[in-house]
């Protein structure tokens, strides 16, 4: 494995120009006053990527849990809003995107030194202690919002609106790239190490509270830029949009991923983030339908539990025996539905709308049933990954931890 | 001068004394052996030793300095490592990533240089990589490099916390025994692993082992413990006819 220069440049080089022009091109795409809707969707797709990527370096990589992240993506939203309104107007209104881009850097900054303050005397809690000191946190930030004048209060503050899909996907893919290098380093080992065990890694000379508070203000500096972003992209701010929901709504995207896996984070984010966002279109319909589903997804999991449990076959066969249950479920379902509305107690109408929160306790549910390790569990996309799924032998195998 | 010295080092939890005012030395490139009944203490001087707990009182030395209430992670940078008795791997990490870890206390390269995929982190990561593979050969673990160490057997396990304790490169090993759950044959290969690893590459040794065969086979010197205090200390022949030792711990049979 000796290390050359060039090669490492020839790589470096155009994944940065891919990126670069990835994010002006997706920009490109979403210009326009017909596209509005789908570049707000765009817009805060990124902006959950970031912060549930950046709650995996917290939570995933270093194992400190932490359910307080919304407080560090007000922090930032609020210093981009108040600064945007007051000492940099004139910069907003003349070079926006250049204001933008500082704004996300005071964003980060203030952030990170919210992280530093807090993490400094909570990271030497653990577990459950942990998660009730960010808890806390969480909801500090919110009622000091609340109650400061200059803050606007309950109603909150408007800004200048600056959208740029450019530079939310450009912070997303800094973010994700930022954790992945980290883990293709030593460094990145020492975090993983402070995850699996904090006596074993101080026994090896790791410093646990320098790891631990490392993350905790990275995570948080992350989650500060992405705030400074999504105020402009809403040109308003208001302390519900960080509220204990939002927190949760972020470590439900890392745990569904895998804990630890930044492939399965920003999946799920992007998952997680549409899912409900798109549900508010669903029409009105028959108590019976959902009811219905609801009993085929019980049927499908009962099942896929057996073979987990009691199946000891070879992959493919399991492959079948799963997506049959998975088939038998989707049948079920069906039959149950239509059944079910020709029930009279169950013909009343209901807004489809109604069933987006209740549709991500199911999915937590059933995957903590049937996959408590999070979709990707610790595995990470790779192109020897790839290779070996397509069939092909990889040069070097590799281990993805 | 001695590399580890004990100086009365006693350490309380509540009412019950662990270990009362113990004082050994170990000399430069000594093997020695810490022994005791269960619930003597031996563990809980490992601890005070790498700073898990601060003794109650008494003083401990290493390597010319005071070291007493030092955290853990300074005294592996100092050159103490252990392994544990109850195996601590990270267990989600492969066998080279374990070991790695171990060496990574010696890095140069700053944190931001990790985050943007610089060479000079890249050319660490693989220096790390190499020098935890040799030690790996040296555990006779090269072949499950890529493993998960969760995945590996209980002996390999427990060769695999030794390489990563070498992989701090420590003046002094602590290994709390490592012998437990082996087999015969196992144990005969770690008893020349150990050997190899004082005489080659020059690290003192400070074990605990429950099988009397092994210790007194491999150790030069041993102490004895009993509730928390020495009853006895001396070269393996004396520790054997001693009869405190052998009222309170050998028994008849040995
Ligand atoms: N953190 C702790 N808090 C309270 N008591 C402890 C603690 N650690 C150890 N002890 C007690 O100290 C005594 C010595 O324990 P230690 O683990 O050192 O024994 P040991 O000699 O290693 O025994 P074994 O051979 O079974 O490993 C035991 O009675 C144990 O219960
Ligand atoms: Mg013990």
């Amino acid at each position: 494995m000796q290390f050359n220069f060039g090669k490492w440049f020839g790589t470096r080089a155009i994944s940065v120009i891919v990126a670069v022009l990835f994010c002006l091109l997706l920009d490109k795409v979403m210009q326009g006053p017909d596209k509005s809707y789908y570049r707000f969707l765009m817009s805060l797709a990124g902006i959950y990527v970031t912060l549930a990527v950046s709650l995996n370096l917290i939570n995933g990589i270093t194992g400190q849990f932490s359910i307080g992240h919304a407080a560090f993506y007000q922090i930032g939203a609020y210093t981009g809003a108040v600064l945007a309104a007051n000492k940099f107007s004139h910069l907003a209104a003349t070079k926006p995107l250049l204001w933008l881009f500082l704004a996300a850097l005071f964003g980060a900054i203030a952030a990170g030194l919210a992280g530093l303050i807090v993490g400094l005397p909570s990271l030497r809690l653990k577990g459950d202690y942990l998660a009730v000191v960010t808890l806390g946190i969480g909801e500090i930030v919110t009622i000091i919002a609340k109650n400061q004048k200059s803050l606007g209060e309950a109603y909150g503050l408007s800004t200048a609106k600056i959208e740029s899909v450019f530079l939310i996907s450009l912070l997303a893919i800094v973010c994700i790239a930022v954790c992945r290098n980290l883990l293709k380093s030593a460094h990145g080992l020492a975090f993983l190490a402070v995850r699996e065990d904090e006596v074993a890694s101080a026994a090896m000379g790791v410093n646990l509270t320098r790891v631990k508070v490392t993350a905790f203000v990275l995570g948080s500096a992350f989650a500060g830029a992405a705030g400074a972003l999504y105020a402009h992209t809403k040109a308003f701010v208001s302390p519900p949009d960080f509220s204990m929901d939002v927190s949760f709504l972020i470590l439900t995207m890392v745990v569904l991923g895998g804990t630890g896996s930044i492939t399965g984070t920003t999946i799920a984010a992007v998952v997680l983030f549409l899912i409900p966002e798109k549900m508010r279109d669903l029409p009105y319909v028959q108590m019976g339908t959902p009811l219905g589903v609801a009993i085929g997804i019980i049927v499908a999991v009962v099942l896929l539990r057996k073979i987990q449990e009691s199946f000891h076959g070879s992959a493919s066969e399991r492959l079948g025996r799963n997506l049959g249950s998975v088939g038998i479920g989707i049948v079920v379902a069906f039959v149950m539905a239509k059944v079910l509305v020709m029930v009279p107690a169950f013909q009343s109408m209901i807004n489809g709308a109604l069933f987006r929160m209740p549709v991500l306790a199911v999915t937590l549910v059933v995957l903590m049933l049937l996959r408590p390790q999070g979709i990707f569990g610790h595995h990470e996309f790779s192109w020897s990954w790839v290779q070996k799924l397509l069939g092909k032998k990889s040069p070097e195998t590799e281990v993805a931890a | 001068m001695s590399l580890l010295k004990l100086e009365q080092a006693t350490i309380k939890f509540g009412g019950l004394v662990a270990v009362n005012s113990v004082s050994f030395e170990l000399e430069k490139g000594d093997l020695f052996g810490l022994i005791g009944p269960n619930g003597a203490g031996k563990t809980t001087c490992f601890n005070i030793i790498t700073g898990v707990y601060a003794p109650t009182s008494g003083k401990i030395n290493f390597d010319g300095r005071d070291i007493t209430g030092t955290p853990s992670n300074k005294i592996a940078q100092q050159g103490i490592c252990r392994t544990f008795q109850n195996i601590r791997l990270f267990h989600s990490l492969s066998s080279l990533e374990n070991v790695v870890v171990g060496g990574f206390l010696r890095h140069k390269t700053v944190l931001g240089s990790a985050l943007c995929y610089l060479p000079s982190a890249i050319k660490e990561t693989d220096e790390l990589k190499a020098k935890a593979m040799e030690l790996l050969e040296l555990v006779d673990l090269a072949d499950v490099a890529n493993t998960r160490s969760r995945d590996l057997p209980y002996g390999k396990q427990r060769r695999l916390e030794i390489a990563r304790a070498l992989a701090t490169q420590p003046k002094l090993l602590l290994l709390d025994e490592p012998a437990a759950g082996m087999n015969p044959q196992e144990k005969m290969e770690l008893l020349q692993m150990v050997k190899k690893i004082r005489d080659v590459l020059g690290v003192t040794v400070l074990l605990i082992e429950h099988d009397m065969k092994f210790v007194m086979n491999l150790c030069e010197r041993i102490l004895v413990l009993d509730h928390g205090e020495e009853i006895a200390q001396g070269p393996p022949a004396e520790i054997r006819s001693n009869p405190k030792v052998i009222a309170a711990y050998l028994g008849e049979a040995v």
